[in-house]
């Protein structure tokens, strides 16, 4: 389990991203929920966390795939792949992660860096 | 320079050349338009967050857009990526975000940049520094005025001051409530004429007994040629016959209850240079924005403003739009009549201004002085 951030530096509607690798996203709905998703989009390599929070689903900013956050199934294309979900934690005043151990479902180019002689 | 005397009675127009050539058009672009306060949208078209427009501005594109906090913001249209036109849409609402069609960099309604293809995987990038070229704003009349200036002149000296120093009084304008009132029709008008003629015609009242015949009669002095533009604080007072400001002098609509009595049953005249012209009349206002396109080419956009009510009635207003819709149709024709002569031999040296044009050799002097002569 690893420490994440205090309940009080997460406001409903907000996104806290962890730079672990892959980047994990948690969102604290506007309804009070917690859930935690991997970041990456599956289709291009965007951050969720830039992404438009929608009851229980996130939008991708780039190209409005949409993901159900207690799933992490895309609901809507172009993304096909489902993001990875992880155990949210609440103890005490600070927000913990379970990390799921899958194998994530990442774009091509995510973290990868540049690509010599890459065409489109 | 200064504009030169020929007989004390005539003194010299600017030479044909200033109207055709695509170099002083050039200049025009650089040192007035891009560094003037200019009017690009009625601000109750952007009624909406996410209501846009985009508006072109000297030689660049603006975009102009309402925020989720109801403040409006200018940008250039230019995605800061690989420089793709951003919004290629006269007018739209986004939902959220403007993206760029090539590569989808996403920019927020506020201009930060908040998304872009592997963005989290450049580690060594603020995306802070990738926002979109800022442009001032300010909102005043129910307009909003943008100035791509690197330090733009104050507002009040520049937009308000001409108003005030047209009116002669600072509360004069507000007494017709610009901002409040509504858009009962508007009109665009693409003009085959240089932006400088369609201003010039505006200031003067020379032509009006020849080419207005229905203003003069509801405005009887204009047929003397001393436009409301020669006076400090003058307004034209309406003829004894005429019921309102209408094609055939009958009855307007309900008046601006805020005007002033002295302001009532006369016509009022405004030049906010470089591009605005507006008229004021007790019950309706109607107020032109230029968008100088082309040496030969300016569009027009006009709009008849009334009390929200009249509009929301539903109210004929045929006959108060038809006056100046045929004024400046009127206007228009002339502007169009004089561009061709422009690069005619016998107007290369210019024409020249009768007395009561003489206060355009001012706006000479200012044009010329702006693009450095």
């Amino acid at each position: 389990m690893i420490p994440v951030c205090r309940l009080a530096d997460l406001p409903r509607g907000e996104a806290f991203r962890l730079d672990t690798k892959p980047p994990v996203v948690v969102f604290h709905t506007e309804d009070g929920e917690f859930y935690a998703i991997d970041d990456t989009c599956t289709h291009q390599d965007a951050s969720l966390a830039e992404g438009w929070l929608e009851g229980c689903a996130v939008e991708c900013p780039l190209h409005a795939s949409k993901f159900d956050l207690r799933t992490g199934q895309a609901d809507v294309p172009p993304a096909r792949l489902p993001v990875r979900t992880h155990q949210v934690v609440i103890e005490g005043e600070t927000i913990h992660l379970v990390l799921s151990d899958a194998v994530p479902n990442l774009p091509f180019a995510a973290g990868r860096g540049p690509v010599a002689g890459g065409a489109t | 320079m200064t504009t030169s005397s020929r007989t004390q009675s005539l003194i010299a127009t600017l030479p044909g050349t200033y109207y055709t050539s695509p170099e002083v058009f050039a200049r025009e672009q650089e040192h007035i338009f891009e560094t003037s306060w200019f009017c690009a949208v009625r601000s109750a078209d952007l009624a909406a967050p996410g209501a846009f427009r985009t508006v072109t501005v000297g030689r660049e594109s603006v975009l102009v857009a309402r925020g989720r906090d109801q403040g409006v913001r200018a940008f250039l249209n230019v995605c800061r990526h690989r420089g793709a036109r951003l919004c290629t849409e006269e007018s739209g609402t986004v939902r959220r975000a403007f993206q760029c069609p090539y590569h989808a960099w996403t920019y927020n309604l506020q201009g930060e940049l908040i998304a872009a293809p592997n963005l989290t995987s450049m580690a060594d990038v603020d995306r802070r520094d990738y926002g979109l070229g800022r442009v001032q704003v300010r909102e005043w009349l129910g307009y909003v005025w943008v100035n791509l200036a690197e330090r733009p002149g104050s507002f009040e000296e520049e937009v308000m001051a001409a108003v005030t120093a047209r009116l002669g009084d600072g509360e004069a304008i507000a007494r017709y409530d610009l901002a409040g009132l509504e858009t009962g029709k508007r009109i665009s008008y693409d003009v085959r004429a240089n932006w400088k003629l369609i201003v010039e015609n505006f200031m003067e009242c020379y032509h009006c007994a020849t080419i207005h015949p229905e203003l003069t009669e509801v405005l009887p002095e204009f047929a003397d040629g001393f436009a409301a533009q020669f006076y400090v604080g003058h307004g034209a007072a309406f003829a004894k016959e005429a019921e309102g400001f209408t094609v055939d002098g009958s009855a307007g609509l309900e008046r601006i209850p805020t005007v002033a009595a002295e302001q009532d049953r006369r016509y009022y005249a405004i030049t906010v240079r470089p591009q605005v012209f507006v008229n004021l009349v007790p019950d309706h206002v109607i107020f032109h924005r230029m968008y100088p396109l082309a040496p030969d080419r300016t569009l027009v956009e006009c709009e008849w403003l009334y009390l929200p009510e009249v509009v929301a009635q539903g109210r004929d207003l045929t006959r108060s739009v038809e006056l100046f819709d045929r004024v400046n149709r009127q206007d228009f024709d002339a502007c169009e009549r004089c561009q061709p002569a422009m690069s005619s031999r016998g107007y290369a040296g210019g024409g020249v201004l009768v007395p009561s044009e003489h206060h355009l050799a001012e706006f000479h002097d200012w044009v010329r002085g702006r693009i450095g002569e």
